[in-house]
């Protein structure tokens, strides 16, 4: 009761599964596995020094193209970018210091309760999985992208239920069809209530007859 | 006995049908989203900020005091049934509330924790109404020398004192720090970083970013970092949701002592209330263990009771130092102030004297949302959990597309939505990684502040730094500062050895 720790093969949910194998990448909870899961730890633990690395970079280039205007006295738009932009700098050095020489698992790598540690007693109904499901990501941040672009043209209700369709599937929903009526009618009270209710503008695309 | 009047004024405007509605609204989302397991009251308030900028302001805040204070109170009733908090501060409550529910007292404790929050929540709003004005006066005085120090106080707590890695705060603080200041500089009028795109002249507006750190990365995370287990369901309970007189007088003193220490934690920018409501754990346990017959470890209602108090006091009272000082101690409390920001109010010393009808308007109706709460979690916890019946792949494409709409709304266009998703990516990246958001956002709304006051203190003195760091106060706020870093290092220090020793021990 108090640990979650068997594998849930849900198939005879009574709305929709919510399995783990989303996108086609089960991923077995062992801990013995997880050799070839090392990898993405220090993935992910060097991606974001990388990304602020990159940041800090966009910083100095901003810096040093920056135009003052005339008369601008010592503390000008140039200081505090300057410090955040150094700041940065040393801190990703430590940082990935760090990482290269941790010896415990990585964040990314432990597998453990989603609340805080087992010493402290909590399990919950989920679990962290080894690894990333790529699959899954693959569907929630391609679907988010579709639906950006897409937006003026298809228009709210379309967009939107698109959008849906796309994270439920991320998320292992298996029930296509089920899918797009559920996505078709969030879509479309959202549209009742916050169009037409609330009055934000939300485009109309397609279904308004033009774009 | 000013505030009294005043505060009757707030009640007069606080109790017409409209506004109840949106404490009502607002406390019926905040439960809900503290219901579900994984979701916390930052990311409910992160995904409304912008569908409010169709409200008028006084309205607004209504709803998110309700939504505030009902994260935490809808955050117990899952710890205590399932052992799920959603937050880290409802993590105190799981040992003692679980156990209690696991051993046929689920209503009882649903109602200690109820009456818990309620407890500490009325008592901080007590305070804040007669502290508040009082803190505001004196902060009027408050130069740019203090207002840097308050912020520099904000990030260095926010960022290496409570995080597991000072590196990683430090670093999420540097990054929202430096979002923040792009766009045009409000000093000189010089673009900044804008890479010649008139898009970027306004800057990142930090709602994209609070919906893309706090919304979309983590439902990219769950997505495919997380798994579900579709059999485990609530405990069901059934039977009295009442407390005897037994129960009353065991757990009285146990909120009230939960409250005293929840209390100074919500003027310390100390992350929130997670820290307090462990605090108040230890201390019930501690006192347990000298009674002839301990309770802890097998469902003591004071174990559940203090924390529960603690938590909410702070929450409480968290609010107090938001509209008086204009420092946020949490991240909901940083979403916040960023809204004031939104409507071109700014917290602090001022608001009380430009936009009182509001200010009161907002703490008449604190009072109200911890009446509506426990109206609507005491009898009812049960009803709540049914809300786990909501699919998981529904619910956070629901979460998806109201973060596209509250974008889209805000602002309409495609290259919003494209930022949007840019930054979910990164939050998505240093969720991978364990870096904490909270210091992300708060760099991002203190930093606009401490940019302006260190300038502008420099500037008085003639390019002198030393400015920085002259008056009393701010002696005061560093010292408290160096105070708090000395002590977390040290405890950080002796945590480390005794772990040496133990392990060293038994390998020997």
């Amino acid at each position: 009761m108090s640990t979650a720790d068997t594998t849930p093969e849900n198939t005879g949910g009574s709305i929709a599964g919510s399995g783990p194998e989303a996108g086609g990448a089960p991923a077995p909870e062992a801990p013995s596995e997880a050799g070839g899961e090392k990898e993405v730890g220090l993935l992910a633990e060097l991606s974001v020094p990388l990304v602020l690395a990159a940041f800090a970079l966009y910083l100095l280039v901003g810096l040093v193209t920056m135009d003052l205007p005339e008369g601008t006295t010592f503390p000008g738009p140039r200081f505090v970018p300057a410090i955040v932009a150094a700041g940065i700098a040393v801190l990703v050095i430590a940082q990935v210091v760090t990482v290269l020489r941790q010896r415990a698992p990585l964040a990314a790598d432990r597998v453990r309760p989603a609340g805080r540690d087992e010493t402290e007693g909590i399990a919950g109904t989920v679990s962290r999985r080894p690894g990333i499901a790529w699959g899954s990501f693959a569907w929630a941040v391609g679907g988010f992208a579709v639906f950006s672009v897409t937006l003026p043209f298809l228009g709210w209700v379309l967009g939107a239920a698109l959008l849906f369709w796309c994270v439920s599937r991320a998320f292992g929903s298996r029930r296509p069809l089920l899918d797009v009526v559920i996505a078709l009618a969030v879509s479309s009270v959202a549209y009742i209530c916050f169009d037409m209710a609330l009055g934000l503008s939300l485009p109309s695309g397609l279904l308004g007859g033009g774009f | 006995m000013d505030s009294v009047s005043h505060l009757l004024g707030g009640f007069g405007e606080a109790l017409s049908l409209v506004n109840l509605l949106w404490v009502l609204v607002g406390c019926l989302l905040g439960t809900a989203v503290g219901v579900m397991p994984g979701l916390g009251s930052s990311m409910a308030v992160a995904l409304l900020l912008p569908v409010t900028f169709a409200l008028d302001p006084t309205a607004a805040f209504i709803m998110f005091s309700g939504i505030y204070f009902g994260g935490l109170f809808g955050d117990s009733t899952m710890a205590i049934l399932m052992n799920t908090p959603g937050q880290a501060s409802a993590i105190a409550s799981t040992f003692e509330g679980h156990t209690m529910a696991r051993s046929g007292r689920a209503p009882q404790a649903l109602a200690t924790a109820a009456i818990g929050a309620f407890v500490g929540g009325m008592t901080a709003s007590v305070l804040v109404v007669f502290l508040a004005p009082w803190l505001a006066d004196f902060s009027a005085s408050f130069g740019p020398a203090e207002f840097f120090a308050l912020a520099v106080f904000a990030f260095f707590a926010t960022s290496s004192i409570l995080a597991d890695s000072a590196l990683k705060g430090l670093l999420a603080l540097a990054l929202g720090i430096g979002i923040s200041v792009i766009g045009i500089d409000g000093v000189s009028g010089a673009p900044r970083f804008t890479a010649g795109s008139p898009l970027l002249f306004d800057g990142i507006s930090l709602v994209t970013v609070t919906v893309g750190m706090l919304a979309l990365a983590e439902v990219i995370y769950v997505a495919c970092r997380e798994r579900f287990d579709p059999d485990r369901a609530p405990m069901r309970s059934s039977g009295r949701p009442w407390l005897s007189r037994a129960e009353l007088k065991e757990a009285g003193p146990a909120w009230a002592r939960g409250t005293a220490i929840g209390l100074p934690f919500g003027v310390i920018p100390a992350g929130g209330s997670e820290l307090p409501t462990f605090l108040a754990f230890g201390l019930e346990r501690r006192l347990d263990a000298r009674r002839k017959d301990p309770q802890f470890g097998r469902g003591a209602i004071r174990g559940l009771a203090a924390p529960e108090a603690a938590g909410n006091s702070t929450t409480g009272m968290a609010m107090g130092a938001l509209l008086a000082l204009g420092l946020p101690v949490s991240a909901t409390a940083a979403i916040m102030l960023a809204a004031f920001q939104q409507y071109g109010l700014q917290p602090g010393p001022l608001l009380f004297d430009r936009s009182p009808d509001l200010v009161w308007t907002l703490l008449a109706s604190f009072f109200l949302a911890m009446v509506v709460l426990l109206i609507i979690n005491l009898p009812f916890a049960q009803l709540w959990a049914k809300l786990l019946l909501i699919p998981k792949p529904y619910l956070y494409a629901g979460i998806t597309v109201f973060c596209g709409l509250g974008i889209y709304a805000t602002s309409p266009s495609v290259s919003d939505l494209l930022i949007l998703l840019v930054i979910g990516l990164i939050g998505f990246m240093m969720r991978l990684a364990d870096y904490p958001l909270a210091p992300l956002i708060i760099g991002m709304v203190l930093g606009p502040l401490a940019e302006s006051s260190v300038r502008e203190a420099i500037q008085s003195a003639d390019g002198s730094p030393l400015a920085l760091f002259e008056g009393p106060i701010v002696w005061l706020i560093y010292a408290l500062l160096l105070a708090a870093i000395v002590f977390t290092v040290a405890t950080r220090l002796l945590d480390a050895r005794s772990r040496r020793r133990q392990s060293s021990r038994t390998e020997g």
